[in-house]
């Protein structure tokens, strides 16, 4: 049981986001701050260094990928060494099933769970709580959304698209704050709240940002500290990572853990920047007694084979969301999946099919920022561009597009049909304003048609050559 | 055929260069540290722990007991590392002496843990704390305060020496410790309107008092 797909419905969705004012505020300026603080980050030194630095991380996960079989063993046998007992999954059922034993085995009944895209990928917590858990989503964003019912909308933001007020009043509604429009007030409020469900909670379910093969250790990333208690606190510890996350060397780690805040929020370091090496120690007095690494598939080992394999590079920074003018404008829900931005365009169509997400592909406007942002350097342009090519392919374009096609090679191959081809369009503007007639009326419905130069270039060059004549 | 042999034959299966991308001639540090004299790596650690919201103090033993009393004010009980874990000799006893008690090191309602670190970094104002027997991983994580006791001599210059000097001993904070945490500034968020929070699930405060 993974979540909905509704990517096939990405023009509704994002016509809804377009008309939310409150969210269009938030996630504008959510992304352009993040965006000009990673810019201060990366390239503090000199452009020249962020540059290369970007090279060092990507040349890290290309290198990991090209040994992800042979880096998958080492992994395990050196997480076994730290005592962890380690477990693989092809997709998100097995995944599922191997938490739900788990925490049969150990009499679990409370569960705080530490922000996860992988998990929510998996649907993990919907199962968990129809097997009668009590599930608790402990990073703050997070457990707004999961108060709220919704779901992730940015990669580290995930409540990025809801103003204060509107974080208030779910607090409000859900678990009777006195109101406050102080934001100290409320996150003093869900520290409380969330407080006792660390120091009671069984089990700590974590996702990864990094899996060390060469240590068997997991790297995780946080602020706020709630990673590190769902990870210290309860008796047992969960972690599930997809099999792209692994880097050979501690040497790798040390520069992706840096470059990934860098660009994430422009943080050198996130405050807690955790190196997890299995159960709790004979000599330690905390940590947990069990602890679990879950290495899950879900599609990635079909995309490993297929042409988007470099896309498994990511390190889900939301630097390329925070840089899209597409994603700028109508945040993350609208893309009708767990991803959204231009590294959801693309993961979503190979995790869930091509054919139950046409329109993402389209969603840029191919400017190529979030290639020039992007820590490891992925080339989600080009991608982007393949995908619509695979659909073209698939006969997934339409005979509108093809006519429109046909019409216009009938205008280019003459120069007199298509200076009549132009007049008629100037016309044509004339009468329709913005509107667009027809099949093409979808496209200006959601875009600005730019006007027509009032002169035809060919008639400038005519009358350029008379001036000189 | 199991789980496990199945991912791994497909990956083999599929295997690709993954070449686009060429390793760089030198492998480089993520802040560019120069050959600082202890006295400038010192200054930068506590410009860079300021930085991120640090409060960062040089004294000696004296006075930083009686800035450690400061902190936990009308409080009867404080967390803390072991003392053999920490680079002032005698603390517990001092602090018993004011009627100040060394509480269980998961109590849940103590203000104020005391910890000692195992290493400092200077280009970001960070702290490596390895757990440990008589370190505790919720010393640091549980309190509304937390007081890093530490000495210059742990300031090392950032994040890839510190995992060079890690690769020479035979990474001991990657496999004896079962966690490792580089804490770098208050615990905090900014899930609300963007804007800064301190003491979101950790720490609201990190004292960090360096002993001469």
């Amino acid at each position: 049981m993974s979540i909905e797909v509704q990517s096939n419905d990405f023009i509704a969705l994002a016509d809804i986001a377009l008309h939310n004012e409150d969210l269009q505020h938030a996630i504008g300026e959510g992304t352009r701050t993040a965006y000009y603080r990673r810019l201060d980050t990366m390239f503090a030194h000199s452009d020249e260094h962020g540059e290369l630095m970007r090279q060092q991380a990507a040349e890290a996960k290309r290198r990991a990928l090209r040994e992800l079989p042979d880096l998958l063993e080492k992994a395990e046998r050196n997480l076994k060494k730290n005592g962890y007992q380690v477990e693989w999954a092809e997709d998100a059922a097995q995944a599922n099933q191997l938490v739900l034993d788990i925490a049969r085995r150990h009499q679990v009944k409370t569960v705080t769970k530490s922000k996860s895209m992988l998990t929510e990928e998996l649907g993990t917590n919907q199962v968990m709580e129809a097997a009668g858990l009590h599930v608790v989503e402990t990073d703050l964003g997070e457990y707004i959304i999961q108060l709220a019912g919704e779901t992730p909308s940015h990669i580290v933001g995930p409540v990025m698209h809801k103003t204060k007020a509107e974080i208030r009043d779910v607090f409000v509604r859900e678990l009777n704050m006195a109101p406050t429009d102080n934001a100290e007030e409320m996150v003093a409020f869900a520290r409380r709240m969330l407080r006792e469900d660390f120091l009671s909670a069984d089990m700590g379910v974590s996702g990864g940002n990094f899996l060390i093969a060469e240590t068997g250790s997991i790297g995780l990333v946080m602020n706020e500290g709630n990673g590190r208690m769902c990870t210290s606190l309860p008796r047992v510890h969960v972690a599930l990572i997809g099999i792209e996350k692994l880097v050979d060397t501690v040497e790798d780690y040390a520069t992706l853990t840096q470059v990934l805040p860098s660009s994430s929020t422009g943080q050198k370091m996130t405050v807690y920047t955790n190196i997890l090496n299995g159960p709790g120690r004979a000599e330690e007095g905390d940590g947990p007694e069990h602890a679990y690494v879950i290495l899950v598939d879900n599609g990635r080992s079909d995309i490993y084979a297929g042409k988007y394999a470099e896309v498994l590079s990511c390190i889900r920074c939301g630097a390329c969301q925070n840089a899209c003018p597409v994603y700028r404008t109508m945040g993350g829900h609208a893309y009708g999946w767990v991803y959204g931005g231009p590294i959801g365009a693309v993961l979503t169509p190979l995790f869930v099919g091509l054919e139950n997400a046409t329109p993402l592909p389209h969603a840029s406007s191919l400017c190529g920022s979030c290639k020039q942002v992007c820590p490891v350097d992925i080339d989600l342009p080009r991608m982007l561009l393949d995908l619509r090519w695979d659909l073209v392919r698939q006969g997934e374009s339409q005979a509108s597009w093809d006519a429109a096609m046909k019409l216009w090679a009938v205008g280019m191959t003459s120069p007199r049909r298509f200076a009549l081809g132009g007049k008629a369009a100037r016309a044509g503007q004339a009468i329709m304003g913005e509107y667009m007639p027809g099949p093409l009326g979808n496209w200006s419905k959601h875009r600005d048609f730019p006007d027509f130069a009032p002169k035809p270039f060919r008639q400038l060059w005519r009358e350029r050559r008379r001036e000189r004549a | 055929m199991n789980a496990r042999d199945k991912i791994l034959g497909k990956l083999r299966e599929a295997r690709r260069p993954f070449t686009e991308v060429q390793p760089i001639p030198e492998h480089r540090h993520m802040i560019p540290t120069q050959d600082f004299s202890p006295r400038e790596q010192l200054q930068l650690f506590i410009d860079e722990a300021e930085a991120v919201g640090c409060f960062v103090y040089q004294l000696d033993q004296n006075a930083a007991f009686e800035q450690i009393m400061e902190l936990i004010g009308d409080d009867r009980s404080v967390m803390s590392w072991d003392e053999n874990q920490l680079p002032f000799e005698g603390l517990h006893g001092m602090l018993e002496s004011l009627g100040v008690t060394v509480a269980e090191h998961n109590d849940g309602d103590v203000q104020v843990g005391i910890s000692g670190v195992n290493a400092a970094l200077a280009a970001t104002g960070s702290l490596v704390l390895e757990s440990g027997a008589g370190r505790y991983r919720a010393t640091s994580l549980l309190p509304e305060v937390h007081i890093a006791l530490m000495r210059a001599e742990q300031i090392l210059p950032d994040l890839e020496t510190w995992q060079g000097a890690q690769k020479d001993a035979g990474y001991p904070a990657f496999t004896e410790s079962s966690s490792t945490t580089v804490i770098t500034g208050p615990s905090k968020t900014a899930d609300i309107a963007h804007q800064l929070v301190n003491g979101a699930h950790g720490p609201r405060e990190v004292h960090v008092m360096i002993l001469g």
